[in-house]
């Protein structure tokens, strides 16, 4: 059934289970989900994610879809800095959304849909990283989208060329010392330097996304910075 | 050692993960202690270096790229739903036995095939389900079997291990448990006992998802005061936000007609945790606006609710109605 003519189950009378015999009270017309999500935009507004996801969960597309960019561009966020590359982190995105829809019907409000979607997230990244991990013989060398052969070592450099080429090569020779450097970390172990280093989140939530506790998470931590200081050390 | 335990928290201490008291201990400690101020200043050129590889926005092109490729994808998927909820969910499960050894142990004997003897005594049933206790012994065969996982007990049957013994220099192990007969009952909306236990099921499973399953097949019953009840309870007291908007669902019929159902709404409209409660309550007594309990709600919400959407609709009906004083 097209998403936009189901009837949205916003329970203004609309609802089938409703024996309001009237109803028509001016409300807004039950299709146009687009329109609420345009006035609420406007109004720099959102509604709890809760009443989205409730009907999302009831075959809603276009509540899904707003529910989405609530979160997507943190997602993309997390998967091109951990993938390196524009291409993976895209698939990455995709199978976490379509994931999400696919198993919407099990969310049942026991923990943040925050949690759960990156739940999603940080799982598929582990598979991305233990995969790479396993082709460690290939050269760091990718192709991109325009077919470009480029080092994947090189997305960690800061490449902001200034007005000092001399100070951007030593960043840019930075960058890829810390992309050697961070590829001797275990996957889980980079997951949790990943989200706790570069997005700032606490280690108890990093625990509840890996499905873990705060300890492990502390611990996965703690092994992750000696490995990075010995690597970084050794290159010096 | 002081020393020691103060390295250990250096970094976090840096990543700003301790709580308050540690971390005040921390801070006396470095002003103090010169090795370990200069650990931290180790960890905090740790720190500086690693933040040297910036995380980028990704551009927008790429955002917009990934959305309609996600948009096409969604053309074609099916949302999951009703049925994932019913179907055990085996990761849930696992977890379960993970922290349960006895229970793990339970189970793993109850795998074991033939020479298993037991005995049930049967007390009192309530309610529809009975108690059974049982002791259970391993079979004889000292070779490992195959544990036939595909036969578990179902998690949710084991009421509770009383006690678990090995004896020693065996494998033989002793186990006595109490069991919790599950019983299916079949029937109408219209069946009493039906009714009996999905009011039941509304207030007292801890399972969120079954409180949501009931309250949702109550929705469906025809006027009984005590369903209307039961819905009205839902609202007031359920933890699970969800739950509470299916009950607002069911109630939403009766809220012109049912004085008590639609004080129950104003209720919620004022107090309940959720914004996405609340919303829906509002487009609930929307139609009644014109009723003067109501419109004294509607005032106070339109000055005190937290969340500004609900506000400024508030406001806006309001503005619809002519002053009536």
């Amino acid at each position: 059934m097209p998403a936009d003519s189901y009837a949205v189950a916003i329970p203004v009378g609309e609802s089938s289970r409703s024996r309001r015999a009237e109803h028509g009270s001016g409300n807004q017309n039950p299709t146009s989900y687009s329109n609420m999500r345009g006035s609420l935009a406007a109004q720099g507004n959102r509604i709890d994610d809760t009443s989205l996801i409730r009907e999302a969960q009831q075959g809603n597309r276009a509540a899904f879809e707003v529910l989405v960019r609530h979160y997507d561009q943190s997602v993309l966020r997390l998967a091109l800095h951990l993938t390196g590359s524009e291409s993976d982190a895209q698939d990455v995105y995709q199978e976490a959304f379509l994931k999400a829809y696919k198993n919407l019907g099990s969310f049942r409000f026991e923990c943040s849909f925050y949690t759960w979607i990156y739940r999603i997230v940080t799982n598929l990244c582990l598979d991305h990283l233990r995969k790479r991990n396993v082709r460690k013989e290939d050269a760091p060398v990718a192709v991109d989208a325009s077919g470009e052969e480029y080092s994947r070592l090189e997305q960690f450099a800061d490449v902001r060329s200034g007005a000092n080429p001399e100070r951007d090569l030593m960043r840019r020779e930075l960058g890829r010392k810390i992309g050697v450097a961070l590829s001797v970390l275990t996957p889980r172990e980079r997951m949790v330097f990943e989200l706790k280093h570069y997005h700032g989140l606490k280690l108890r939530t990093v625990g509840e996304m890996l499905n873990t506790t705060e300890e492990t998470a502390k611990n996965a931590l703690f092994r992750a910075t000696q490995k990075l200081r010995a690597a970084l050390a050794e290159m010096r | 050692m002081k020393c020691d335990w103060v390295r250990q928290n250096i970094l976090f201490y840096v990543y700003n993960e301790l709580e308050d008291d540690a971390r005040y201990e921390v801070e006396q400690h470095l002003a103090r202690c010169p090795e370990c101020a200069t650990e931290l200043n180790a960890t905090r050129k740790f720190h500086a270096t690693l933040s040297e590889m910036p995380v980028v926005e990704p551009t927008p092109n790429l955002l917009t790229a990934s959305r309609m490729r996600l948009q096409e994808a969604l053309e074609t998927a099916q949302p999951g739903g009703f049925w994932h909820r019913l179907i055990l969910e085996p990761g849930v499960w696992l977890r379960q036995i993970r922290m349960a050894p006895a229970l793990a142990a339970a189970i793993f004997i109850v795998g074991f095939g033939g020479g298993i003897g037991a005995t049930y005594n049967f007390l009192s049933a309530h309610g529809g389900y009975g108690v059974a206790t049982g002791s259970l012994e391993s079979g004889s065969g000292n070779q490992p079997q195959s544990v036939n996982l595909a036969q578990p007990l179902e998690s949710s049957a084991i009421a509770g291990i009383r006690s678990v013994t090995q004896e020693p220099g065996s494998n033989q192990v002793s186990i006595k448990y109490d069991t919790v007969l599950t019983q299916e009952a079949q029937g109408s909306l219209n069946d009493q006992r039906i009714q009996q236990l999905l009011l039941f099921a509304a207030r007292n499973n801890y399972n969120s998802g079954v409180r949501m399953d009931s309250v949702d097949v109550l929705t469906q019953s025809p006027d009984d005061s005590r369903v209307r009840e039961a819905l009205m309870y839902a609202l007031q007291n359920d933890t699970n936000p969800g739950v509470r908007l299916k009950a607002l669902d069911g109630l939403s019929g009766f809220v012109r007609q049912d004085a008590r159902v639609r004080d129950e709404v104003l209720r919620a409209l004022i107090s309940d945790t959720n914004s996405g409660v609340r919303l829906q309550a509002l487009r609930l007594v929307e139609p009644m606006k014109t009723d003067s309990n109501v419109r004294s709600v509607l005032i106070k919400l339109s000055q005190t609710d937290e969340n500004v959407s609900i506000r400024s609709q508030a406001r806006t009906m309001l503005a619809q109605m002519p002053e009536m004083d």
